[in-house]
């Protein structure tokens, strides 16, 4: 048995655990993170964006050594149909402020992000799964991996969605069909020069989309787009609620989506250089932990449930980084006085209660149930490619938009609900 | 690139480190009474197969740990566990 003893362990190197033990070392305190995976990143998905502003706070330099594919400039929303589409861009063009989000891979960005954990002073293993938490008269004291005892004043739990854990020691419960979905991503060597004609974006500039109806509307999901330098990511994400009904199988779904004919001429020529999957909270505020924390342990991150969908943009990484850095500070605060008690770490829920984490997602608490509207996906999208094929398809006598609404919204969704759900999309979006 | 691709052929492009012990294991007496079988259409590697019996059979050689299998099962079948540390799949584009 190991009678290695550190101030904290933190279970997980991913965004928050990572950034927990970075603001950790920071102020000195000796810090060791613990990775099952065979070396950081090789576990983690998402989608391809991160937003700046934390960066831009706590770490200097980042924009020049951060593994940075593209800044945004294009966002687009597409409605997919079978046979048509509608998209809507917003674009920036040549010098407009604004280089605030970027394209990324999660596992190379985590990667980045241990060295410059590892530059502050913390020790990283990956390779190493923790299976168990000590805890003697309540309070956490290390962690059994691999089935030897490391001994720490403080436990970190970073241990993602998949919450095994958290679970183990009643810090919550399993997640629902409801309540998550499965994203899964494909990723498609294009090459530079054909991302930038096909996406009409320069060397730096990225574009994130987003996919709504065909053929996502069968599962009631939405579809992602981000290009890379080289590459381009795409993925389907499907709550498990509807993934698991029907006819449809998932391994297959986002196979159809980038057979779509608007997807299938963006990637013309590629190649699938990888699969993979992960799961994706959908709770919003409703996941967000009501009690973080406990007699020497905190939970961070996807843990915690600090993953908010605007139904515009996806905080993941920032947010997760955030609950890290809070948690770090709660840690130095109590590490001073020598206090483990469950009392002094309930600083940490104050502080998340206080942060941009927490107002953010009470702020956007009705998006889910307005995200969760079968309509959104399915007749809203066809409604649409609907009503711009009537306008834009000419038959000697021109129609008027009106009519074309009428026209499509017969047999589809009655004034009523209509009205009903835009007035659900105040609060909503 | 126009190709659909099959499943198989996808997982052929990820790197795995496979351990001999899986840790994912079903349990065939609750799999049996189990008709929805949702296991099969939520695994987006599709690991989960009714055999030609109609019964599930799992691999867990391509598993992406991604957990969609244990939310989606509703008879409590699924136990399931990461890989040991090194273990399993490793992505280079996550």
């Amino acid at each position: 048995m190991s009678e290695e003893k550190f101030d904290v362990i933190v279970i997980g190197g991913g965004p928050a655990g990572l950034s927990t033990a970075y603001f950790l070392a920071k102020k000195g305190l000796e810090t060791l993170v613990i990775e099952r995976g065979p070396e950081l990143g090789a576990k983690n998905v998402f989608g391809g964006r991160i937003y700046s502003y934390f960066l831009d706070k706590y770490f200097d330099g980042w924009r020049n050594e951060a593994p940075i594919e593209r800044w945004v400039r294009s966002e687009r929303v597409s409605f997919l149909c079978k046979e048509d589409g509608v998209t809507i861009e917003y674009r920036k063009y040549d010098d407009i402020d604004g280089f605030d989000s970027f394209t990324a891979f999660l596992s190379k960005f985590v990667s980045w992000l241990g060295e410059r954990v590892e530059n502050e002073g913390a020790s990283i293993i990956p390779g190493v799964k923790v299976e168990e938490i000590i805890f003697e008269d309540n309070v956490a004291k290390g962690v059994v991996a691999e089935g030897e005892k490391i001994l720490a004043d403080y436990v970190v739990v970073a241990e993602g969605v998949n919450t095994l854990l958290s679970e183990k020691y009643g810090f919550r419960r399993m997640h629902t069909p409801e309540a998550v979905a499965v994203g899964i991503k494909e990723v498609v060597k294009l090459g530079k020069n054909l991302i930038n004609e096909r996406f009409s974006v320069s060397d730096d500039e990225g574009v994130a989309q987003f996919f709504l109806g065909y053929p996502l509307n069968i599962v009631k999901g939405g579809g992602f787009l981000y290009t890379m330098k080289e590459y381009v990511t795409i993925g389907a994400v499907i709550k498990i609620e509807h993934a698991r009904v029907g006819d449809t199988y998932m391994r297959e779904i986002v196979e159809d989506l980038r057979m779509h004919p608007y997807i299938r001429r963006l990637l013309e020529g590629g190649t699938l250089v990888e699969y993979s999957a992960h799961l994706v909270s959908e709770e919003g505020f409703g996941g967000l932990l009501d009690k973080p924390y406990g007699g020497g342990y905190l939970i961070v991150g996807d843990a915690a449930g600090t993953l908010l969908n605007t139904g515009f943009t996806i905080r993941g990484v920032d947010f997760a980084m955030e609950s890290g850095r809070l948690a770090a500070e709660t840690i130095v605060n109590a590490h001073e006085k020598g206090d483990t008690s469950e009392e002094a770490l309930s600083y940490y829920k104050k502080l998340l209660d206080e942060s941009i984490v927490s107002k953010a997602l009470r702020k956007f608490r009705n998006t889910p149930k307005f995200l969760s509207n079968e309509r959104l996906y399915t007749t809203y999208p066809s409604m649409l490619c609907d009503v711009l094929r009537r306008i834009y398809t000419v038959d000697e006598m021109p129609i008027r938009a009106y009519e074309a609404l009428k026209e499509a919204t017969k047999d589809r969704v009655s004034l009523i609900t209509l009205l009903k759900d835009l007035w659900a999309a105040r609060g909503g979006i | 690139m126009s190709d659909r691709l099959s499943v198989e052929k996808r997982l052929t492009l990820v790197k795995f480190v496979i351990h001999e012990e899986p840790h994912i294991t079903i349990d065939p007496e609750k799999c049996d009474k189990c008709v929805e079988k949702y296991c099969t259409k939520v695994c987006p590697a599709g690991l989960y197969t009714l055999n030609e019996e109609g019964k599930v059979s799992f691999n867990y050689e391509g598993c992406f740990e991604c957990g969609a299998c244990r939310i989606a099962c509703t008879h409590g079948s699924v136990k399931w566990s990461y890989p040991p540390g090194g273990y399993g799949v490793y992505l280079q584009f996550g």
